[in-house]
């Protein structure tokens, strides 16, 4: 781990980035077409500061039409788009050395090292907070209070709307990123995790 | 929705042009506050942030008493910002908040845009004149509120006193002008139509003298007076061409056609329909006309109470041809009378129709004098009806009210010497009578009413009367809807209303409509200026609002009323709306106790 030495720091004094992907689908055979990354400094959503790209994809040929609908990015938007290569470069400068953000992250997580080894780059796994996860938590300490309470969904709209969240413009990169950030915030507060620790 | 169009979406960032957004966009930070946390603490240290909700309710708190809720789109923290002093409340969260926020140095950055930095440095009055001015209906095609001499484009011609018709026809022509102003004490006036009318048709010859043939004096009027106040002189008068006159000579000369080529639908128009009208069956579709007018003084940027003193000075006239013309039909009436509007109309309030209040007031009791006057109101009424009015439901009109000034008199004193609650609830409304036509003078029931602020019990009553309609605020300050909407009459308009009408008359004024009111009231020391001015304020955004609705459900074919819809508001104006009717409920707080309304029975 990171910080092998000391006790694991307050939750609110790390910074992190929440993000997510648009993909032209969920095989390992599909591209990544955005990028949304808004970062979490000392609690607070600082939305100003946030990371948006479309990325050209390597075969654009490959795209279809299903994800056309499903993201709304159309081929041409897609052209003059920065190459992957840049794109990783603008999200491993801003990571450094902060936790990631996801909702489910395995599938983010999946592109991103796949993207990282096409390009013949090392891989470095960063420290991640899955709301998935926290949600995933969240139920299972409701349920050992009240046995037949409803299981919190784990779609990220569903969630926030359980949650009291208002409702976001899905299927964007930003957007996604920001309502999965605002979904960490409330999570956070929900399960009283005071530390980093028991957030990953 | 996504931050940036939900913030365009609230003022006050909806007041910020557009390039101003990025800087919004590049400020913002979103933050959590989870349910019974402190956002602010009252005496803590001293707001960083300009606050707007995003999801969720805050709570204003003051020692643990709950003063406010703020809701989505609602901003807060800025006075602690601007005033760097502590904030003034506890802002807790009452459910979990989403919150969107800006540092103090974008909050200064954005502070150089005008609009957006008069919202917050503004006290309620200018930030109610604010709302209507940013969020006016349609474009302005002329603001009828501005001084007459802003139609003025060339200074006035004159023409010596001894010149003939001839010479007057020449300048005229030279200067391509279509009236002409004569030297001389009174002044004197020529026109295209005097020179039709009283020469040529009159065959008289080129060398007529001048004076023989102008109008002198020429009725003019001060240059600064309101667009809309001339129009109405004009159509009065019957004068097609107007000197203005400042500092003792005259700067120019507008004609009735600049105002008919400046609005389609001028109550000129009206005017002149009603001079031509020989029958109550002529005046069907009077109100539909009425409407359109009201909707374009609004348009051209009047405010209510501008529309409102235009709306019941034709409604005068309206009243005006009917008694001419019951007359002709009745014959002279065999004792001297005054016909009275009171209500709305005697205030000079009217908006759109109202129902009906009038009633008649006449000299002597005679048997002969009871039935013309019932004929004469039956007349009057039945032509009211046709022109569109409905009849008053509480029965207030001159059909029933018709009695001899000491009947008048004698209940007049009745109200003022031995009020009781539920009459004066009902006969505070002849407190704002005001003759519409008639010879009979009505001096003795205004002594009564002048000197009625001497009568404490009855001020006290009429205090009482005043508080019976309250501001729909709940117990949190929360605006409350009842039938899906708010009844601004009940709740805003008529609680101010009869506010005014109680200073006024402690006041020993004789003053009708609530702004003049207010401002005695203010100067005789009765009502602080400051309250006076939110008053004032509040009473032309409340009215204004309740305008447009009654316009808006007009086109929609809908009977006007008095109900407005919170979400057909914007956030601005429900903000506005919530801040006048907790002034109001302040001052309705400051009546009862300067009154002692509770301990009346």
């Amino acid at each position: 781990m990171i910080w092998p030495l000391r006790k694991s720091p307050t939750w609110n004094e790390i910074n992190y980035w929440a993000l997510d992907l648009e993909t032209s689908g969920l095989e390992p055979s599909d591209q990544i077409l955005s990028v949304g990354m808004v970062p979490i400094r000392g609690g607070v959503i600082e939305f100003g500061a946030h990371y948006y790209s479309l990325v050209r994809p390597v075969r654009p040929q490959a795209l279809s039409v299903e994800g056309i609908q499903a993201h709304h990015i159309l081929p041409s938007e897609l052209e003059a788009a920065p190459p992957l290569a840049q794109v990783l470069d603008e999200i491993t400068q801003r990571i450094g050395r902060d936790v990631l953000v996801l909702h489910y992250g395995s599938i983010d997580l999946g592109f991103l090292r796949q993207g990282y080894k096409a390009l013949g780059r090392r891989w470095v796994r960063p420290v991640v907070v899955d709301t998935a996860v926290l949600l995933a938590r969240l139920g299972e300490r409701q349920r050992q209070l009240e046995p037949h309470s409803k299981p919190y969904p784990s779609g990220l709209r569903a969630a926030r709307a359980r949650l009291g969240l208002p409702p976001h413009l899905e299927h964007h990169a930003l957007w996604d990123a920001l309502a999965t950030a605002e979904l960490f915030l409330a999570l956070r507060h929900r399960l009283q995790a005071r530390t980093l620790h028991q957030l990953i | 929705m996504n931050p940036l169009d939900f913030i365009r979406a609230h003022a006050p960032f909806n007041l910020l042009p557009a390039e101003a957004l990025e800087q919004v966009e590049r400020g913002l930070e979103i933050a959590f506050f989870p349910e019974n946390s402190k956002v602010l603490a009252r005496h803590g240290s001293k707001s960083q942030h300009l606050y707007m909700i995003r999801k969720g309710t805050a709570r204003l708190e003051r020692d643990g008493q709950t003063m406010m809720y703020l809701e989505e789109g609602e901003v807060f923290g800025y006075p602690s910002l601007i005033s760097q002093d502590t904030p003034a409340f506890d802002v807790i969260a009452e459910e979990d908040l989403l919150i969107y926020r800006w540092s103090e140095r974008v909050f200064r950055e954005l502070m150089s845009h005008r609009p957006f930095a008069e919202f917050f440095t503004k006290g309620l009055a200018a930030r109610l004149r604010l709302v209507t001015r940013q969020e006016g209906l349609e474009v302005t095609p002329i603001d009828l509120s501005l001084p007459v001499s802003d139609l003025v484009t060339r200074p006035p011609v004159f023409i010596a006193r001894d010149a003939t018709v001839q010479e007057a026809a020449k300048a005229m022509r030279e200067h391509q002008i279509s009236s002409i102003l004569v030297e001389g004490n009174p002044l004197g006036i020529l026109t295209d139509r005097d020179l039709r009318n009283r020469v040529l048709a009159e065959g008289k010859g080129p060398q007529t003298p001048l004076a023989d043939v102008m109008s002198s004096p020429a009725k003019t009027l001060p240059a600064s007076t309101p667009l809309f106040e001339a129009l109405t002189f004009m159509v009065h008068q019957g004068i097609h061409h107007l000197p203005l006159e400042q500092d003792g000579r005259i700067v120019g000369v507008v004609t009735d056609t600049v105002f008919m080529r400046q609005q389609a639908r001028s109550p000129l128009h009206l005017l002149r329909r009603l001079e031509r009208t020989r029958n109550p069956e002529d005046l069907k579709g009077y109100s539909q006309e009425l409407s359109g007018i009201a909707e374009s003084l609004l348009a051209g940027g009047l405010g209510a109470s501008e529309i409102g003193r235009s709306v019941s000075s034709l409604n005068d006239h309206l009243v005006r041809t009917l008694l001419r013309l019951a007359e002709e039909r009745l014959g002279p009436p065999p004792t001297p009378y005054a016909w009275i509007v009171f209500g709305s109309e005697g205030r000079m309030e009217q908006a759109l129709l109202t129902d009906q209040d009038n009633a008649l007031v006449y000299a002597e009791e005679t048997p002969e004098a009871q039935r013309y006057f019932a004929g004469l109101a039956g007349y009057v009424v039945g032509g009211l009806i046709q022109a569109g009015f409905p009849p008053c439901p509480g029965g207030y009109m001159a059909t029933r009210w018709c009695k001899p000034i000491a009947e008048w008199q004698r209940l007049f004193q009745h109200w003022v010497k031995m009020p009781t609650p539920q009459e004066l609830l009902e006969a505070q409304i002849f407190f704002d009578f005001r003759s519409v036509y008639g010879e009979l003078s009505l001096e003795p029931l205004e002594r009564i009413v002048a000197s009625s602020g001497e009568e404490s019990i009855f001020l006290a009553h009429l205090a009482k009367a005043s508080l019976h309609f309250r501001p729909p605020i709940g117990f949190f300050r929360q605006i409350r809807e009842e039938d899906g909407g708010v009844d601004i009459k009940k709740g805003g308009i008529a609680p101010i209303v009869s506010l005014a009408r109680v200073h006024a008359l402690e006041a020993g004024s004789l003053a009708k409509s609530t702004v003049e009111r207010l401002k005695i009231a203010a100067q005789e020391n009765k009502l602080s200026p400051e309250g006076a001015e939110t008053l004032i304020e509040a009473f032309g955004f409340l009215m204004k609002i309740r305008l447009r609705q009654q316009l808006t459900n007009l086109r929609q074919e809908l009977p006007p009323d008095n109900k407005i819809r919170l979400e057909q508001l914007s956030s601005l104006e429900r903000r506005h709306l919530k801040e006048a009717f907790l002034q109001i409920r302040e001052m309705q707080e400051a009546m009862g106790q300067r009154f002692h309304t509770d301990r009346l029975g």
